[in-house]
């Protein structure tokens, strides 16, 4: 696979060299040009010289979704305003979102990230490429439809489509390759079966998936009912990107583009370094990132690494992902939702207390959203019912835009048990 | 082909070189870019063993340089051009090209010293033309062209290059580029360090900046070209005076 990219197949003592040339480089720019990484690293009495091998970045802190927020919006931003061409939000953990932003250069490695990881999945330039993916993952349809394009694919961009039009897209422009996320993927082959519409009447011969974790029997099932085959892509919707590891043909865990990120599994409490196969939380460094980088950022995915060399030829080391999480963040069609944002925009709406509030992520005819209940009180009671609608669809708004997913908000007597 | 891990370099109590990691493979040309003062000269001092006092790892073709002389980094096959030139002045074009096969004569190997001098001069014809002037006598250019002739001769597989542009008009550094070129494709190693990061990373494959000592940047010549901290750099401005304040 890819023998042409001389990164897939570097010797572990190149590979090395070159991930600890980028690391190096990469904490002398942060430490120099953002207070928060030079000061953590000073309080611990460390310079970024100090990290004289891979292994020596177990001695550096880790980064939480927590510092994103509360650094908003530009301080850990590693270069001055005028060199940064996108600014991208996402949700975050408290009111503030995450603000990432990205040079010419970060784009460009974008562009080669994926269109590495869509050629790892059998995409050609002669292909159409449609991208669907839901309005919390728009940074992702934009990174997709950049890398499809760099690569020569014609690219149906993202767009905010109901799923028979989608279908309808998918049947009629000719579709060979779909990205989308497991739960959108499986409504669209609900769809079809609705429309008895079979996988001949489509082109479709690959589907990409992205956003959350699926497992082999619906992968399965979705390639018997679809006639594609399916590869699974890891990112993450807050920063960087969409594909920081990917499948190869072998389809034996997800090759983690270890030229741009250098990856640890650590025990999520005790943050200890966890051997090689062993699962624990997935802490990531960017090596290539010049305008938002990351040190050991948790990811909050479980996983594990595989180093052994793969069947396909690849040195690139491979993860193993696991469909649990270690913190409280649901996954909604691949968005992050974190339970704390929830609670603080509900909060701010309605002065409840938490114990009032309780909230899960049910599958609605086939669409992934967030149900949210929401205990009576003095303080919400109103006798009009058109006042409480009201008052209830407003915060299905907030929430909808704050979140970046399909919200639905439920009353329940005060005192039924949560 | 060159290999260096957490380099440190001291000037007594100075520290010159603060932790660098960087690596060459065989056929490239990468530059070191830089200002004036952060570090790409002593690295080089380090390299070829002019300076001993150093920390980290330095390997060439597998094998450490740790407290190799500068003689038997050029038996190793690492030559250099030193910065300004350094000609021996009094001595005459043909005695300085001569004394850079020293090692080669120890070898016994006079013969293939007479090979050299035949395609060092046939990539430089003007020094055959001066063979018995006194080097100190050419103009800049030609010294130059001199300096990286001697440095041939001993037959490298690595060449260093420091500050070959300094000082010489545009038109002279483009023909010693187009020769480092040449010398590339013959499959000569080049490491060039230059201030000027323009003319080096034309001319080179991939490039290295260095910071106060420190590598704060490394890529392909194409990404380094567009960067805008290699041309704030380059123009040796101050970050700061570029900064928005937000």
């Amino acid at each position: 696979m890819m023998r042409s990219d001389p990164l897939f197949t570097l010797e572990p003592e190149e590979k090395h060299q070159l991930q600890l040339e980028r690391l190096q480089s990469t904490l002398n720019r942060a430490c120099r040009h953002v207070p928060f990484h030079a000061n953590r690293l000073g309080v611990l009495g460390l310079e970024p010289a100090d990290i004289a091998a891979l292994a020596d970045l177990q001695r550096l802190p880790f980064m939480q979704r927590a510092d994103f927020s509360q650094h908003y919006p530009y301080d850990l931003f590693a270069v001055p305003l005028r060199d940064i061409v996108r600014i991208h939000t996402a949700p975050g953990t408290t009111r503030n979102p995450t603000v990432s932003g990205y040079t010419p250069q970060d784009l460009e490695h974008w562009r080669q990230i994926l269109a590495r990881a869509m050629k790892a999945a059998g995409t050609a330039p002669a292909d159409i490429l449609q991208i669907a993916l839901n309005p919390g993952l728009a940074n992702w349809g934009r990174d997709y439809k950049d890398g499809a394009e760099s690569m020569g694919a014609s690219v149906i961009p993202n767009t905010q489509l109901s799923v028979e039009k989608h279908l309808m897209v998918l049947r009629d422009y000719k579709t060979n390759v779909l990205i989308t996320t497991p739960a959108t993927a499986g409504h669209i082959a609900d769809c079809m079966a609705e429309a008895s519409m079979g996988p001949a009447s489509l082109s479709l011969h690959t589907l990409i998936l992205c956003g959350e974790y699926s497992d082999s029997d619906f992968r399965k099932d979705l390639e018997e009912r679809m006639h594609v085959r399916t590869w699974q892509h890891y990112g993450l919707s807050e920063v960087p990107g969409p594909a920081v590891a990917f499948e190869c043909g072998s389809h034996n865990g997800l090759h983690i583009n270890e030229d741009h990120f250098l990856a640890e599994v650590v025990d999520p409490e005790t943050g200890a370094v966890l051997p090689e196969a062993s699962e624990g939380e997935l802490v990531l460094t960017t090596l290539t990132t010049r305008a938002f980088p990351l040190i050991r950022f948790k990811t909050g995915d479980r996983a594990s690494l595989m180093k052994e060399s793969c069947g396909c030829g690849s040195t690139l080391v491979r993860m193993q992902w696991n469909s649990r999480r270690t913190d409280d963040i649901m996954n909604i069609d691949g968005v992050n939702v974190h339970g704390s944002q929830v609670i603080f925009h509900l909060q701010n709406m309605l002065r409840i207390s938490t114990d009032s509030l309780t909230f899960r992520v049910i599958n609605r005819e086939g669409k992934k959203m967030l149900e949210v209940f929401i205990r009576m009180n003095q303080e919400i009671f109103s006798d009009e019912i058109k006042e409480l609608e009201k008052l209830l669809r407003r915060c299905e708004d907030r929430l909808r835009e704050n979140l970046g997913v399909p919200v639905l908000i439920r009353l329940v007597e005060s005192g039924t048990p949560s | 082909m060159l290999r260096i891990r957490n380099l440190k370099c001291f000037y007594g109590r100075i520290k010159a070189v603060k932790g660098v990691s960087l690596s060459v493979n065989s056929g490239e040309i990468v530059c070191l870019i830089g200002a004036n003062g952060s570090g790409k000269t002593t690295l080089l001092s380090s390299v070829c063993g002019l300076l001993p006092d150093w920390t980290g790892e330095i390997e060439f073709m597998d094998k450490s340089l740790k407290g190799l002389d500068p003689p038997s980094v050029v038996r190793a096959g690492i030559s250099l051009v030193p910065e300004g030139r350094m000609v021996f002045a009094p001595l005459s074009v043909l005695d300085n090209l001569k004394l850079g096969a020293y090692t080669m004569y120890k070898k016994k190997a006079g013969d293939a010293v007479a090979e050299d001098l035949e395609s060092v001069t046939s990539l430089f014809p003007i020094l055959r033309e001066r063979f018995d002037q006194p080097a100190g006598t050419l103009s800049g250019g030609e010294q130059q062209m001199l300096a990286i002739g001697r440095a041939l001769m001993a037959r490298p597989g690595l060449l260093l290059l420091d500050e070959p542009s300094m000082g010489l008009a545009p038109m002279i550094v483009e023909k010693i580029m187009e020769v480092l070129e040449t010398l590339r494709s013959k499959g000569l190693t080049i490491v060039l360090v230059e201030q000027n990061a323009l003319t080096a990373l034309e001319a080179a494959d991939r490039g290295y900046v260095f910071e106060t000592g420190t590598i704060v940047l490394q890529g392909s010549s194409e990404e380094l070209l567009a960067d805008k901290d290699v041309k704030r750099a380059y123009l040796g401005k101050d970050y700061g005076d570029f900064y928005d304040a937000v």
